[in-house]
């Protein structure tokens, strides 16, 4: 291992001399602390910043300050009360950090990052993350990737452009317990048989609109200058159309894209209902339910996909794919994972030998002339046997950062991700249309 | 909204109810001061639940001897408490009681403060922050409640943990019973916390760290200090401390206090004042 940070130029050098096990082990990152005193941008030390510290940029940051190798050098809010706040916490935490209005004041003061992490609004992305992509920064952006479609092919245009890597925050790509159902059970061992259906939901109880601190409103005029009406349509983005795309992207997304990602292909048609059942002020649908039509190689499977935001009610959230043989049920939260296998499906006992899957007990031998009497056996739980103990969000910005590093290749780019985006916005101009709308397999490539 | 003028507003979270009540204020905006309050409330469940697989207490327990891992400012915080208030109670209270069900010794860890690192020495770090961690988010949620300019308040987690803030107008406190429903014995709590510990709702569920048994010294405990964190984890303490041992505790941090009833009769041990009586 060498001991010398590398830097960009003397990585690339190693790149073209040395093999990959040399390469893997020449990347691991400093030993210590992520305040060391050594602010210089390297492969060893990545520089990045985040942009926008809002709900969803808290949940990243608390996966970035357990991340090894990387500096986080400066945070970005409009939002003076986040912004200070976000600084304060930070420097106590041992993070020297630099905090600013906007990603042009960013990107004018800070000139060794590598990369930035962009969670603002979904209508400043598309803007935020082409002016980064140029600047010649990599980009981790949330999704959705943009409020629009057009918003989000200019992100893959200007990726495609600069060379650059923008990886969507889709991070279940990343979630080993994803990846290693998809790839051993559903596709090697293919417990489910053929895939008839998919189900996914998140629904979740009525609140009141966000509220914010007295004297802690932005000016007006700022706020103005950042395309919002006033406090609280800033508070409440999500719900107004022009910033957000409603509950169908903000929660929708992530599940809309498992679907794609776990049936291999994009949906060829989308039919969908939903409708302003409950609140009065805003402008997205606040409950929604989707159907989506994927043409699989064995016959068409349906995906059915529910967000509903006025009551919790429904068993929590999560991805069910079910096919003729077998049915599971995924969600970053392992507790609701379920495995089934319907009787006429081959016993799992060789899966559980293989370590695909891990079992509750023994299963019993099954010999057809013998048969043990003793005390009534329960029936055998079934589970994946990858425990994952990281942050939610973590390994998706580590495999971005890895990819930084050419330590790995980006578990969801932005053009992948595309795809799953106009499928998203598809299922909301469907609510629009009430009927079915036809997806063309030319029209979901950016 | 009560005649009174409060706004109460209720949470469940860390398997029990939070409640929020805000006095002075209109009521839209007590209800969203209280809603940011209870997000604080998810996220801080969402790193100190032993319950969640992805929470940095689940992550703790899964760690090896001699490794380290960075914990997030709240978890760090609450840990570093923890180990005060071990430090304080002599071992009565220690967020490693549980792992002496399946451990001979209790595991042995330290905080490395310049890496907001946690270091695993020995054993399996099975926390349990029940006995503190409900105390520490209140204090938490207090911080937003002042943020938010709503001084006057009162923070309930479960029953057996309140936090007050400033007394509601024309009040000297707030009204709070040590005991089951409309006790008798009543203060009036403004700027501090009062916790209860006790066998009635779910047995002999207090261990004893030093000897790894369930304890039963009292049935019930009450205490009285002015941060949460502090009096929840007291309370717990003084479960399994002997009448000497406490005042001896009680000695070195004069900032703490207990109420017992025994046979009906209700004393009180420590220098510092109790809140006054309704």
């Amino acid at each position: 291992m060498v001991t010398t940070p590398l830097t960009r130029r003397e990585f690339i050098g190693t790149t073209a001399a040395a093999g990959a096990g040399i390469l893997l082990s020449s990347c691991s990152p400093d030993s210590g602390s992520k305040s060391a005193a050594n602010k210089a941008s390297s492969l060893n030390k990545i520089n990045m910043a985040l942009i926008g510290c809002g709900a969803e940029g808290q949940v990243l940051l608390d996966s970035l300050q357990v991340i090894d190798g990387i500096r986080i050098a400066a945070v970005v809010d409009i939002w003076p009360y986040n912004l200070k706040s976000n600084v304060r916490r930070l420097k106590d935490n041992g993070f020297d950090v630099n905090g600013y209005e906007n990603y042009e004041d960013l990107l004018a003061n800070e000139k060794d990052l590598q990369a930035v992490i962009v969670a603002t609004p979904d209508f400043w992305h598309a803007p935020i993350t082409n002016a980064c992509l140029k600047a010649g920064l990599h980009v981790y952006c949330e999704k959705m990737m943009s409020n629009t479609i057009e918003g989000a092919r200019s992100m893959v245009q200007t990726m495609r452009e600069t060379g650059k890597l923008l990886q969507i925050g889709h991070q279940r790509r990343s979630n080993p317990r994803y990846m290693f159902a998809l790839n051993k059970l559903v596709r090697d061992a293919k417990i489910c048989g053929r895939l008839t259906a998919a189900h996914a939901q998140w629904n979740r109880a009525k609140t009141d609109d966000l509220g914010w601190p007295k004297h802690s409103d932005i000016k007006p005029d700022v706020l103005a200058k950042y395309g919002f009406k006033d406090m609280h349509q800033f508070r409440n983005w999500r719900w107004f159309k022009g910033l957000g795309g409603g509950p169908l992207s903000d929660l929708g997304a992530h599940q809309i894209d498992i679907f794609n990602w776990w049936f291999g292909m994009t949906p060829r048609a989308v039919l969908a209902s939903g409708g302003i059942d409950y609140y009065k002020n805003h402008e997205w649908y606040d409950n929604a339910m989707v159907i989506y039509e994927y043409p699989l190689p064995d016959g068409v499977a349906r995906a059915f996909y529910q967000v509903q935001t006025t009551t919790s009610a429904g068993g929590g959230y999560f991805e069910m794919f079910m096919g003729d043989e077998g049915t599971i049920k995924m969600s970053e939260n392992p507790s609701i994972t379920k495995l089934y296998r319907e009787d006429r499906a081959q016993v799992w006992d060789a899966l559980v030998e293989k370590n695909y899957l891990s079992a509750s007990a023994t299963a019993a031998p099954s010999d057809a002339e013998k048969v043990d009497v003793r005390e009534t056996a329960p029936l055998l739980q079934y589970d994946i046997p990858v425990s994952f103990s990281k942050k939610i969000h973590q390994p998706h910005l580590e495999n971005f950062f890895n990819a930084i590093r050419g330590t790995a290749k980006l578990n969801c780019p932005a053009d992948e991700a595309f795809a799953s985006e106009y499928v998203i916005h598809k299922a909301n101009d469907a609510i629009d249309a009430q009927k079915t709308l036809a997806i063309s397999a030319e029209e979901v490539k950016a | 909204m009560s005649e009174s003028g409060i706004h109460v507003f209720n949470h469940n979270a860390m398997a029990t109810q939070f409640q929020v009540r805000i006095a002075g204020e209109d009521k839209t905006y007590a209800g969203q001061t209280a809603q940011a309050a209870f997000a604080l409330t998810d996220e801080l469940e969402q790193r100190l639940s032993r319950f969640r697989a992805n929470s940095e207490i689940s992550q703790i327990a899964q760690m090896v001897p001699g490794e380290k891992l960075r914990l997030s400012e709240p978890v760090f915080a609450c840990l570093r408490l923890a180990q005060r208030m071990e430090f304080a109670t002599r071992g009565a209270f220690s967020v490693t009681a549980a792992a002496l069900k399946h451990q001979p010794t209790k595991p042995l860890w330290a905080l490395v403060e310049k890496e907001f690192s946690i270091r695993c020495d020995s054993g399996r770090l099975e926390f349990d922050l029940g006995a503190i961690g409900k105390g520490f988010t209140l204090d938490r949620m207090a911080g937003i409640l002042r943020e938010w300019s709503c001084p006057a308040f009162l923070l309930v987690a479960g029953g057996s943990s309140i936090l007050a803030g400033d007394a509601s107008a024309g009040t000297a406190g707030w009204d709070c019973g040590l005991g089951d429903n409309n006790s008798p014995r009543r203060h009036r709590l403004a700027n501090g916390s009062l916790s209860g510990s006790g066998l009635a709702v779910k047995g002999a569920h207090i261990f004893d760290p030093r000897t790894g048994l369930a304890s039963s010294r009292r049935n019930r405990a009450w205490t009285f200090t002015t941060s949460a964190a502090e009096s929840d984890a007291l309370s717990t303490a003084c479960m399994i401390l002997d009448e000497t041992e406490i005042l001896d505790v009680l000695k070195r941090n004069a900032d703490w206090l207990v109420f017992l009833n025994e046979k009906d009769e209700w004393r009180q041990l420590g220098s510092r004042p109790a809140p006054p009586l309704v």
